[in-house]
């Protein structure tokens, strides 16, 4: 190979340019690219960090096992802040004025995200008073 | 219908190529896709820096395609589309596997979606630009071709960084980075350097001419330990860094930590850089 083209064109000659496919697959990588790139450069503009993660728990379906009643808690973040090792308790208030607690951690809570947790009671928290809220995060 | 059957090749050739790249990207990704740390990552990572590290990862693809796209290259014009073509199906095959894991859900936010994607698309995206070379078989003009780029220097340290960059990428996300810093006195940091710049050096000296590599004439252990194995270990040094503050792993840390975090990425990232080339 003596002769030394610089173009790889000119090695090719049937080829005019690249296949239609690759056109398409470039196309849908552009799409994909402006799509992710975009969604994060608005989310860099929009600054979301400077807030604290706001966690709401609400409870959702009370669900008898044999190990007890299962609450499910709804952990709702309102801010864009991501919440890591959150804390979760759960105060069953008796007619007598005891109070049971029941705790539980979540690894992550993401900005603007639902987890889902769960607490068990031994009495049924149907028949008492039952708050659960978020105690308590870390930073990631 | 000659003229049908004539466009039909290269785009079969280029189907190919591309279902190749789902491999790689597949290959490639798979230790990322299943590592907690790197979902977590892709919620809370700053989003300004993690859209620098996409625009970094978009500028290696682009250069990475000069080398050994899944696609033969005739021009930049071509190495963009590879490497569009690449990171598309690097974020199609992130969100599959993810899907399929049950890691994304679509009652999800937008934002930890995409976040979750992105953080992936780095190391598929790389595994499908490279899968041409690793899963095909290559031709005999393509690899004088490249031999020829390979010969520059400047391409040389291109291609440690994409080498430091894809290594120091699967790892450091890791909290064993810090932990492993955490546990090393200083000599252990001393003795690290020493093992990682050795390495590399064989790397280098070995493997480096028993493949493509060029050695300039009359050019002794020194220059080559100079221009190639210092050299890529500064590379080295530079891309662990640059991945840790990405991974906001420098918070609050002071500079011994930082230097000690940054000597145990800077191993693996030493291994990337010297392997690039076999790999590449």
């Amino acid at each position: 190979m003596a002769e030394k083209t610089r173009s790889r064109r000119s090695r090719r000659p049937a080829r005019s340019g690249p296949p239609l496919l690759e056109w398409i697959a470039a196309a849908i990588g552009l799409l994909l690219t402006l799509a992710v790139l975009g969604t994060l450069g608005w989310e860099s503009v929009k600054g979301s960090h400077v807030e604290p993660p706001a966690i709401e728990a609400g409870i959702g379906a009370i669900t008898p096992t044999p190990a007890g009643y299962v609450v499910e808690v709804e952990l709702r973040n309102r801010s864009s802040a991501t919440a890591a090792a959150v804390e979760v308790e759960g105060d069953l208030t008796k007619a007598d004025g005891t109070v049971v607690t029941s705790t539980t951690t979540v690894d992550y809570v993401p900005g603007d995200s639902t987890r889902k947790a769960g607490l068990f009671f031994e009495d049924d928290p149907r028949r008492h008073r039952l708050d659960v809220r978020a105690v308590g995060f870390a930073e990631p | 219908m000659a003229s049908q059957a004539a466009n039909e090749h290269p785009n079969r050739k280029y189907a190919i190529g591309l279902a190749r790249a789902f491999g790689g990207a597949i290959i490639f990704g798979l230790p990322n896709l299943m590592t907690m740390e790197m979902w977590f990552l892709g919620f809370y990572l700053d989003r300004p820096r993690m859209l620098l590290f996409l625009i970094v990862n978009f500028g290696i693809l682009v250069g990475l395609s000069r080398f050994s796209g899944f696609e033969e290259t005739a021009s930049f014009k071509e190495d963009l589309l590879d490497a569009l073509a690449a990171y598309g199906v690097g974020v199609i095959a992130s969100a599959a596997v993810l899907s399929v894991c049950g890691i994304l859900t679509p009652d999800m936010s937008t934002s930890e979606i995409v976040g979750k994607i992105a953080v992936q698309s780095v190391p598929t995206s790389f595994g499908a630009m490279i899968a041409r070379k690793q899963m095909g078989g290559t031709e005999d003009q393509e690899e004088q071709d490249v031999a020829e780029r390979r010969a520059g220097y400047a391409w040389q340290l291109f291609l440690m960084v994409a080498g430091a960059l894809f290594l120091a990428f699967n790892l450091a996300p890791t909290e064993e980075m810090i932990l492993i810093g955490f546990k090393m006195t200083p000599w252990h940091s001393i003795a690290l350097v020493l093992v990682s710049i050795v390495i590399l050096h064989a790397f280098v000296y070995g493997v480096g001419f028993a493949g493509q590599e060029q050695v300039p004439e009359g050019s002794g252990f020194w220059r080559l330990f100079v221009f190639y194995t210092i050299a890529g270990y500064g590379v080295a040094l530079l891309v662990s860094v640059y991945v840790l503050w990405t991974f906001g792993r420098m918070e609050g840390a002071d500079l011994g930590q930082i230097v000690s975090m940054t000597t145990v990425l800077a191993f693996p990232a030493a291994v990337g850089a010297a392997i690039a080339r076999l790999v590449v």
